[in-house]
């Protein structure tokens, strides 16, 4: 695989690669495996596997990181990358320190309420006279919560179904598939409806809720990774070290299946704000008086007549913060597909 | 084709199956005790136990689960918790409520988005291009709810243009209930709008690159007629395959946008039963929205493969 890539730092060199990867070549490929049969047997010192796997992985370390530069350098230059960038930022620094930066998002003040923005308020007050731009910014913090932690878990369970039923194919894999048919049988938002319903709200169970459900789509992409991968040299040549599948998969598999991974990662991560902002909104999700955006514009649309400031400022908000991961989803896309 | 449909109705059923068993054991067996679901923690515990004999979930599971879809099939319901009137009836106005709006949407989806994607395609790399990609992009994006309640602020409420409720007072004709669909269409159209507009891009560009596009155009073929003949024709085939993997998520939107615009559909419906905790109801809707959901793939995969010879022929 990195026998193809350009990269802009001259011709890559290209021993080491084989090395690490054991080559392409079949008569090499069974030296090299009759040698690790042989290691097993008769220790040497200095040529145990143990120290050649030292020596492939200090070279495939330094071929990662070289690869890891280019990749950021790339990304620095994407203007819709660090536009995403950027917005996110903003709303993870709100998050954590908007109670540093604005007034206070549950001081009430019944006198003031409902109104127009003004310099005392730059988005007006709420049906409470709370202060909008104070509670704007402060709901980013649930969805910030929320949606990476989903994806979190949704990228680690399925990343193990994915490469076990990669791995191990035949019935495994076919069993994995079904089951996988059976929970996307229905769309998502009305098992989470369900599932809500039925345990109840809270932060918690949102996100187990949302990473479950997003399991089936992940497992599949990383299904298909390792399909591509599990017939490759070094696969080959580990499984007749005589490693265990666990190893392999874990440690040989996976670190060549990352750029698929991060790609699934940003795009369930929009999905999951997509879809934690859409719960609350439904009533699933949190209670008030959290600022969360969804909950807002749910309770405040009664008002939007009279006082649509209290909604088209979340709903601007969760727009801009949406559309950044998307950006930033889109930029690596481009930059991993070159 | 035939054999093919045939094929695919005969798998569906094992899928439906599983699906159904998933949806009872999500609202049955999972919270433990249906009737105490169902009144909630302030009732008492012989309350609890009565209900429960009168639902008959005092019951082995095989048996309950057995009843409840035969009873399904055969067209017996049961009886919502909360109203104590049958289910069947109110889902299934819901549902052509809600078959109303979603089949309106479409009417409105299929048509722009591929003007849209084509437009782009021919002006390939333009600023037009860029800017019809990125908005229709990050429209999508947008949860429908953010765009939907932006419309009805700028329609409804500003420029008055439009009515703010989704349902004409009792006894209106039908092209009134379309005109007041309009809004709520709108953002379920956003919803899709993304994913089509780019797949009937895509497509134009490949179609345009083919020498048989070339030929048309050297031996002084219209540009128009290029366009409707050749363009429009192959790019149709991914662009109908992505609307058929988009049915989940217009479900997903009918039942955000039913919400925000309070429309009677099955979506709303289906809220409202898990919110006041109607196990019944919330069963009924859900096995029926599954059932539709998974027909809707099916056609769509059919309407791929009549599109497309090659599956056609081999069958």
């Amino acid at each position: 695989m990195s026998d193809e890539r350009d990269t802009p730092f001259g011709p890559e060199p290209d021993l080491q690669n084989r090395v690490g990867q054991l080559g392409d070549d079949p008569e090499m490929l069974e030296f090299r495996a009759d040698a690790a049969a042989a290691d097993r047997n008769v220790t040497l010192p200095g040529d145990s596997p143990k120290e050649q796997g030292l020596e492939a992985d200090a070279a495939a370390a330094a071929e990662q990181k070289r690869q890891r530069r280019y990749l950021v350098r790339a990304l620095l230059r994407s203007p819709t990358f660090m536009i995403g960038l950027v917005v996110v930022l903003f709303w993870v620094f709100m998050a954590l320190f908007s109670a540093f930066v604005t007034q206070s998002f549950t001081a009430q003040d019944a006198a003031n309420s409902l109104q127009p923005p003004s310099s005392a308020h730059w988005f007006g007050t709420d049906d409470l006279g709370r202060d909008v731009f104070a509670r704007t910014m402060a709901g980013a913090r649930s969805v910030l919560i929320i949606a990476p932690l989903a994806t979190v878990l949704a990228l680690l369970w399925g990343g193990i179904i994915g490469l076990i039923s990669g791995y191990y194919r035949g019935i495994t894999d076919e069993i994995i598939m079904r089951a996988i048919d059976v929970l996307l049988a229905l769309p998502i938002i009305i098992t989470s409806i369900l599932i809500l319903s039925l345990f109840g709200k809270g932060t918690a169970i949102i996100i187990v809720a949302i990473g479950a459900l997003f399991t089936p789509v992940v497992s599949r992409t990383v299904r298909a990774a390792v399909i591509g991968e599990r017939e490759r040299e070094y696969v080959m040549a580990a499984r007749l070290r005589g490693e265990r599948s666990a190893f392999v998969m874990g440690r040989e598999i996976l670190p060549n299946i990352t750029q698929p991974i991060v790609v699934e990662g940003t795009i369930r991560l929009g999905y999951a704000v997509f879809t934690a902002a859409t719960l609350s909104f439904l009533g699933f999700g949190l209670v008030p008086p959290s600022p969360d955006w969804g909950l807002t514009i749910a309770n405040q649309r009664i008002f939007l007549q009279i006082a649509p400031w209290t909604v088209m400022f979340p709903a601007a908000a969760l727009a801009s913060l949406v559309v950044a991961v998307n950006l930033i989803t889109d930029g690596l896309g481009r930059t991993f597909s070159k | 084709m035939l054999r093919l449909i045939g094929r695919r109705l005969l798998l569906m059923i094992p899928t439906l199956i599983l699906a159904s068993m998933l949806i009872f054991a999500l609202a049955e067996v999972l919270p433990g005790d249906v009737g105490r679901s169902i009144l909630g923690p302030y009732a008492t515990e012989e309350q609890v136990q009565l209900l429960n004999e009168k639902l008959g979930a005092d019951r082995p599971l095989v048996v309950r689960y057995t009843a409840w879809a035969g009873g399904f099939v055969t067209g017996d319901w049961g009886e919502s918790a909360l109203l104590k009137v049958p289910v069947r009836p109110m889902v299934l106005e819901a549902f052509w409520n809600s078959l109303l709006l979603a089949g309106f949407a479409l009417v409105l989806i299929v048509p722009t988005s591929i003007a849209l994607g084509v437009f782009a395609g021919l002006r390939r790399d333009s600023v037009l291009d860029r800017t019809i990609t990125v908005s229709s992009l990050s429209m999508t994006v947008i949860p429908e709810f953010v765009s939907g309640i932006v419309l009805l602020y700028v329609f409804a409420v500003w420029l008055k243009w439009l009515p703010v409720v989704a349902m004409p007072p009792e006894g209106s004709p039908f092209y009134t209930r379309l005109y007041y669909l309009i809004l709520p269409a709108i953002p379920l159209m956003f919803l899709e709008l993304g994913y089509i507009a780019r797949m009937a891009r895509v497509g134009t560009v490949q179609v345009l690159s083919m020498p048989y596009i070339r030929t048309a155009v050297l031996k002084g073929v219209p540009r128009h007629r290029v366009i409707f003949g050749h363009v429009l024709r192959n790019a149709m085939v991914p662009t109908v395959t992505v609307i058929g993997s988009q049915v989940g998520w217009l479900i997903g939107g009918l039942v955000v946008i039913e919400v925000l615009f309070v429309y009677p559909g099955i979506g709303k419906l289906m809220v409202d039963a898990a919110l006041s905790n109607d196990v019944p109801m919330l069963e009924a809707a859900v096995l029926l929205v599954a059932i539709v959901y998974m027909l809707a793939n099916l056609i769509a995969d059919i309407v791929v493969a009549f599109l497309n010879p090659r599956i056609r022929m081999g069958g």
